[in-house]
């Protein structure tokens, strides 16, 4: 139990503390970092590449300096990143990587280059039709591209095998990571709301060969204790489920998330890649095997289906929606899952959030109402 | 006797219900969180009902200030009690729309008076009454007289901005090119319930249709309501005090079930 | 008989026809398909598909006014309403189905095209989704290199190839290569003689009125590929053509004063507004980036060609491309001004506009105001403010201009 407290007392200031973490870990592993914006990148790539894959999602920070290339109605994690582009926080970066996965990403590509040029921009153009055989054509020759882009950055040769290596190692990190929110999942008083959120967070700030032990050991050292109760469990989705403060609430009242459905967290790592194949190749396949993602064209739209059987396999009692405030994706996406889940009898929050949100009290009677209406 | 109190942001409400869950008294003061507010009405509600403090077996806190309250035995939220005092009141009704100060909500409710769902809007000022405020204040009246105005209203004048800001400036500019001042008043209510007509899409609707907060005791608002949605409309007696209300009848059931689990 | 209508009649004709044959089409049980602006409609009309553009209807739907109903139905299932309007309009006219200001048929199909933007990929997703049929999808992938990729063109022709299978799916037909190298060839012709008639701007004064533009573009949105549509854009490009020689503006009663470049869609709740506005100090809307998005040319027959056309609109375009080719209409066109809309509907263009618009101060001098509107939901503007920013407009322009004949200039 202390060896369980320890990593997550490690982790949770690790994840609390971004900028002083991927410096730790760059001195640690005598890496440089490569920047990847949300929602997914080829970090495999980036680490064959020989760099630290560090996330950019975003922060509470006040918006002064992006006001010269956005206006106020987008989304506050792009409107942050380029906040700190701007103000040189990302200035260690040797590169980021940015998927064109919607409207505001296309555009934040293009201001970068202009608002940010010290720090080179790899633009990622995914595929929308990937399951089309020159969809996946497209997608190998794109990833060939960054591999070529990330070589040139670092001076060297991106071999097979560099390739293999660090594919193998995000599959197990993909593992590991299914494995602990299972954990989790019954383990809801040990891993509480924010810590759960903290726990998968301090994976964009770690070298993925470290940080996977560490989380492995966790989620051997949870699996020994107990199944733990909770006054309620919910199944959280959206973007992420920040800010924190909102997890405290949720923390306070006993309330723990059994399952996500979160593109930080869950929708990186819930997809398996298929068994054979060159790393590439399974890389190019597990984005035409990805479900329930709004940023990935799916005309069946499962994601309702998805939040439906994730309520009922972990003993949800809800839903909350973890709604970013204009993304518009995730605001489509809404209203189709939203019938599904009142037809299925799922009770679901609506939590409209902002990443420079400071007051939390409206969040708190929604949070609470909810707690009251179904305790 | 169980005791009801919810504190605002500009205003304090105490409700006292009877072991027979008869509602005693209510009291309202314009002093919010932070304030006497509370107190006040405490003092008043003793001074009408003479009752020692030892009678009352149970305290349930609500509203923005209800954290900071310490004589509370429990805290719930605004959309709790409200939806229990309305119910309490007004059996009958399954759909409460409440407009307040600073948000709306929409609350759909079972006939125990248990929320079904409900829905918020609380950070944009457009279909809440500081909505109002700013068109009282072009129209140079006091909120209360907007209902006067409206209801002498003989055109129909459109508020399209939904931007609060937006909207002032429209307004003067339709005063300023002849427009009735009764026409813009209603107007400026029929802005506010299309806003939380919307609201009321997004939870369901379902008779009958009770309208509580601030913005309830005018009487034009609720016929203005009634017509965008469709439904007719009460408004909640004593609709101001409903929340505490509802405190205090949840006050009496938390007792009570505390008293049975620990037979 | 055609020969003595003008254009507009012969586009007002046209336009009626269009909707009356769907709905006529959909009584008859024939195919419907619902598609984006600027997809790949060839396939479509090959098949003899009949199709509707949301986004036009929704245009005459804000137009006349009749979009709040559909918003506040759309807004009470959940659509926030921060997303694009036309989808709000579309997705309640999906449960209501019948509006004052023009009706078209539910569709059979929704044909997608993502070079306009990733919110129609959405839209057209959702109404897959709710009205259970199947969606054909154009992925044109984002350009962020000035030049359009290769493996992007292999990706876009691939697409074209799997979309004909899926189509021969669906309508239980052989697709008709022939025909379609016909249709490529009309729908070729029919962007140039857009563009011939939309370059007339170029003259001073322009005979054409950019407003009108809008009103003529519905046209090349819905109808590309037939030859009346050619047939309409020669009429009204020898029209403004004879108005050119003649010397002839924009208006009957008015001199064009002053040139601009409106840079978005129009905001077609308050069209009359914002045109009375810039028609009173005699400022003409003479181009915009719709033309250059519409001229959609290629080889007949050539697939590869298609593919690169359709992937190169203006939207779907790095800043520096953008950029460029604002900087051109500036020049050809001799523009005084620039006045950009911020809708609040559309991300993809809102959120480079303060950039595009600094490089074209810097790069030409040429003086240019924001204001914020929206294409279809009313609620999103404030004629003060409109009126306010065109007056400062106004201001910069005349100021520049005595600069200019006072031997200031630059």
């Amino acid at each position: 139990m202390n060896s369980a407290n320890a990593i997550i007392e490690s982790l949770c200031e690790k994840a609390a503390h971004p900028a002083r973490t991927v410096m730790e870990s760059c001195k640690e592993t005598g890496k440089a970092a490569v920047g990847c914006f949300p929602i997914y990148t080829p970090e495999e790539l980036v680490y064959a590449a020989g760099f630290l894959p560090v996330g950019m999602w975003g922060g509470n920070t006040e918006i002064k300096l992006a006001d010269r290339y956005l206006q106020g109605f987008c989304c506050s994690i792009m409107r942050t990143n380029i906040e700190f582009g701007m103000r040189g926080v990302y200035g260690k970066l040797k590169a980021v990587l940015l998927p064109t996965l919607c409207d505001t990403l296309k555009c934040v590509c293009e201001n970068w280059k202009v608002a940010v040029p010290k720090v080179p921009l790899i633009p990622v153009v995914y595929p929308q039709n990937r399951t089309l055989p020159s969809g996946e054509v497209y997608l190998r020759e794109e990833l060939e591209r960054i591999r070529t882009e990330l070589s040139r950055i670092s001076g060297e040769e991106m071999t097979q095998s560099h390739i293999e290596a660090a594919f193998a190692l995000y599959e197990n990190y993909r593992r590991a990571m299914r494995a602990f929110c299972e954990a989790a999942s019954t383990h809801p008083k040990t891993i509480n709301a924010k810590t759960r959120h903290l726990m998968i967070k301090a994976g964009y700030f770690l070298d993925k060969a470290d940080y996977t032990l560490q989380i492995s050991a966790l989620t051997e050292y949870l699996n020994q204790l107990p199944e733990e109760p909770c006054a309620m469990r919910v199944v959280a989705t959206g973007l992420l489920s920040e800010p924190v403060g909102l997890l405290d609430i949720l923390a306070e009242h006993d309330i723990a998330i059994v399952a996500d459905d979160l593109a930080q967290e869950s929708r990186q790592f819930r997809t398996p890649a298929r068994e054979t194949g060159d790393a590439i190749s399974r890389m190019v396949w597990r984005t035409a095997d990805m479900r329930g993602c709004p940023f990935l064209f799916e005309p069946e739209k499962t994601r309702g289906e998805m939040l439906i059987d994730l309520v009922r396999a972990h003993r949800a009692d809800a839903v909350i929606a973890f709604q970013m405030k204009f993304c518009d994706p995730e605001e489509f996406d809404y209203p189709i899952y939203k019938a599904e889940l009142e037809e299925a009898g799922i009770p679901l929050l609506y939590l409209e959030v902002e990443q420079q949100m400071d007051s939390f009290n409206q969040s708190r009677t929604r949070i609470e109402s909810l707690s009251e209406m179904l305790i | 006797m169980y005791l009801g109190v919810d504190i605002g942001s500009s205003s304090s409400k105490v409700a006292l219900l009877s072991g027979e869950k008869k509602l005693l008294s209510t009291k309202v003061v314009n002093l919010g969180t932070g304030t006497k507010g509370v107190q006040t009405a405490l003092d008043e509600l003793r001074a009408e009902v003479g009752i020692p403090a030892e009678q009352i077996l149970y305290t349930v806190a609500t509203g923005y200030g209800r954290l900071l309250y310490k004589g509370a035995d429990k805290q719930l939220t605004e959309i709790t009690c409200h939806a229990k005092g309305i119910s309490y009141l007004m059996s009958h009704v399954r759909t409460i729309v409440d407009i307040g100060g600073q948000d709306s909500k929409v609350i759909r409710i079972d006939d125990s008076g248990k929320v079904v769902n409900f829905a918020m809007n609380e950070k944009c000022a457009a279909g809440t009454g500081r909505f109002l405020e700013v068109m009282a204040r072009v129209l140079g009246c006091k909120i209360e007289e907007l209902s006067e105005l409206a209801a002498q209203s003989t055109q129909d004048v459109a508020i399209s901005s939904v931007c609060t800001v937006f909207a002032e400036s429209e307004v003067i500019s339709q005063l300023s090119q002849g427009a009735h001042p009764n026409d813009v008043a209603c107007g400026a209510l029929r802005a506010v319930a299309k806003r939380v007509a919307g609201l009321c899409s997004r939870v369901g609707v379902v008779e009958q249709i009770a309208m509580s907060g601030g913005v309830a005791l005018n009487s034009a608002m609720v016929d203005i309501l009634a017509a965008e949605l469709g439904y007719p409309v009460t408004p909640a007696p004593n609709a101001q005090a409903a929340g505490a209300v509802g405190a205090a009848v949840l006050a009496r059931e938390l007792y009570e079930k505390g008293m049975r689990q620990q037979a | 008989m055609e020969n003595a209508l003008t254009s507009k009649q012969l586009l007002a004709k046209l336009q009626a026809e269009h909707y009356a044959g769907a709905m006529q089409a959909k009584k008859e049980g024939k195919l419907v398909a619902w598609a984006t602006s600027i997809c790949p409609q060839e396939l479509l009309e090959t098949l003899d598909i009949d199709v509707v553009y949301p986004e036009n209807h929704a245009a005459a739907v804000g137009a006349r006014k009749d979009a709040p109903q559909f918003i506040a139905q759309a807004e009470g299932k959940g659509y926030s309403t921060d997303i694009c309007s036309y989808a709000r309009v579309s997705m309640g006219y999906v449960d209501i189905q019948h509006s004052e200001a023009e009706n078209i048929p539910l569709p059979d199909l929704v044909f997608c095209c993502s070079n306009i933007c990733n919110t129609a990929l959405k839209w057209y997703e959702n109404l897959a989704k709710t009205l259970h049929i199947p969606l054909v999808m154009f992925d044109m992938p984002f350009n962020h290199t000035f030049d359009i990729p290769a493996h992007s063109i292999r990706y876009m022709r691939g697409q074209i190839e799997s979309a004909i299978t899926q189509l021969e799916e669906i309508t239980k037909k052989k697709f008709d290569y022939d025909k379609f190298g016909e249709v490529m060839k009309i729908s070729t012709e029919t962007a140039l003689w857009w563009r011939r008639a939309t370059d007339l701007g170029i003259h001073t004064p322009s005979p054409l009125n950019g407003f009108d533009m809008f009103n003529y573009m519905a046209m090349i949105v819905c109808a590309r590929g037939k030859a009346s549509t050619r047939d309409l854009f020669k009429l009204w490009h020898d029209e403004m053509a004879e108005k050119v020689k003649l010397g002839k503006g924009p208006w009957k009663e008015g001199e064009e004063l002053y040139r601009i470049m409106w840079d978005g869609i129009a905001c077609w709740p308050h069209l009359s507004v914002t045109y009375k506005t810039l028609k009173q100090y005699g400022i003409n809307m003479v181009t915009s980036t719709y033309p250059e998005s519409w001229t959609i040319v290629y080889e007949q027959n050539d697939l590869d060609g298609m593919a690169r056309a359709y992937s190169a609109n203006y939207a779907n375009r790095n800043l520096d491309y953008g950029t460029g080719n604002v900087i051109k209409l500036v020049n050809d066109f001799d523009l005084d001004g620039i006045v950009y809309h911020s809708n609040r509907s559309c991300k993809l263009m809102d959120f480079r506009q303060y950039e595009v618009q600094r490089r074209i101060e810097e790069a030409t001098g040429v003086p240019s105001v924001v204001f914020d509107g929206d294409q279809t939901d009313p609620r999103i503007f404030s004629q003060a403010q409109y009126e306010t920013r065109i007056q400062a407009l106004l201001e910069m322009m005349e100021k520049n201009r005595l600069a200019k004949q006072r031997g200031d200039w630059k």
